[in-house]
């Protein structure tokens, strides 16, 4: 059942998984990246958040996000589905419409046409027969698994915008040696180091260079820019600070 | 709680201008129906925010209290 040539790279998206009061899309999706990475967290590193189109048509509960990851496995589809949909249908909401999306990397596929998706997605209302016309002509998995199966547009959404590689933030959120006791005072290269992200970015876009102090507090997260894990910096007072909550929605 | 709402279509909405938060926190401290979102749903860095609550429901430039359209306070 493994692949002969070893480790292959899969996108898997899912949304419309919660209600209120439920545990997130989010964590249920790493989840299911920690069972097909094998715990080993070299093939699955972090799970990204997309915010879609909120309208009065479209039928989310409170935000309308898809959560996407990659991960490397030698599990076949049918054996990453396996998994992936028991735990989808163990841990999802009795009232949630979940949907799931495959992708096999290695495929050849349109990548441009789900990225084109992925950002309609954002600004106008998908339907479901849009998004699966859109997996048929890809070969890409979609599947829905209770409800009305609305999740199926988000999951194929979220696909797009991870593979735009400009979109979203990075679910969760840093622990630091210090953090809990107030500031923790760091170098770039040193913010790199301890967090594992790709690169410190100023909220203008412009990446910091390896010397330039910080000052992190609070919650410390990371958005996904460029294909990269970027952590997010705003100037106050000729200090760099870790993003606030605020300036991350716009991520 | 319903003063500062108004009513369209029988859903309770605020409008929510920017990153502009002072509102949605008085109210929501006040709220006895308030339940904080996910963590990375939420957008204030203060807690007790309405647009930190798993019950509103983002519209363009506005939220919509879900409690509120189901049972007025």
């Amino acid at each position: 059942m493994e692949r002969q040539q070893g480790l292959a790279s899969w996108l898997v998206c899912i949304d419309d998984t919660d209600d209120i009061g439920t545990k997130g899309t989010g964590e249920i999706a790493e989840e299911i990246a920690f069972k097909l990475s094998a715990g080993q967290p070299s093939r699955c590193a972090f799970v990204t958040r997309h915010q879609l189109f909120v309208h009065p048509d479209i039928p989310y509960t409170s935000h309308n996000s898809a959560m996407c990851f990659q991960v490397r496995t030698p599990l076949c589809q049918a054996q990453i589905l396996e998994i992936a949909v028991k735990h989808l249908q163990q841990e999802c909401a009795p009232a949630s419409d979940p949907g799931i999306a495959l992708l096999d990397l290695q495929a050849a596929c349109d990548h441009q046409a789900l990225i084109d998706f992925g950002l309609a997605a954002k600004k106008e209302v998908k339907t479901k027969a849009e998004a699966y016309a859109l997996a048929h002509s890809q070969s890409i998995h979609l599947s829905e698994h209770g409800g009305t199966g609305q999740g199926v547009i988000g999951a194929m959404a979220g696909l797009g915008l991870r593979l735009q590689g400009n979109d979203g933030r990075i679910k969760g959120q840093f622990k630091l040696p210090g953090l809990e006791a107030g500031m923790v005072e760091l170098s770039v290269a040193e913010a790199i180091e301890q967090t594992g992200v790709d690169c410190v970015l100023t909220d203008s876009g412009e990446p910091l260079c390896f010397k330039t102090p910080l000052q992190l507090s609070g919650k410390v997260k990371a958005v996904y820019r460029e294909h990269q894990v970027c952590l997010l910096v705003y100037q106050q007072e000729g200090v760099w600070r870790n993003a606030l909550k605020q300036q991350l929605k716009h991520y | 709680m319903t003063q500062y709402f108004s009513l369209h279509q029988g859903r309770w909405q605020l409008a929510v201008e920017g990153d502009n938060y002072q509102a949605t926190r008085h109210i929501a401290a006040q709220c006895q129906h308030f339940i904080a979102d996910d963590e990375d749903e939420q957008v204030d860095d203060q807690l007790r925010s309405c647009v930190n609550c798993a019950r509103r429901r983002w519209l363009v430039g506005a939220i919509e209290c879900t409690a509120l359209s189901v049972r007025p306070v």
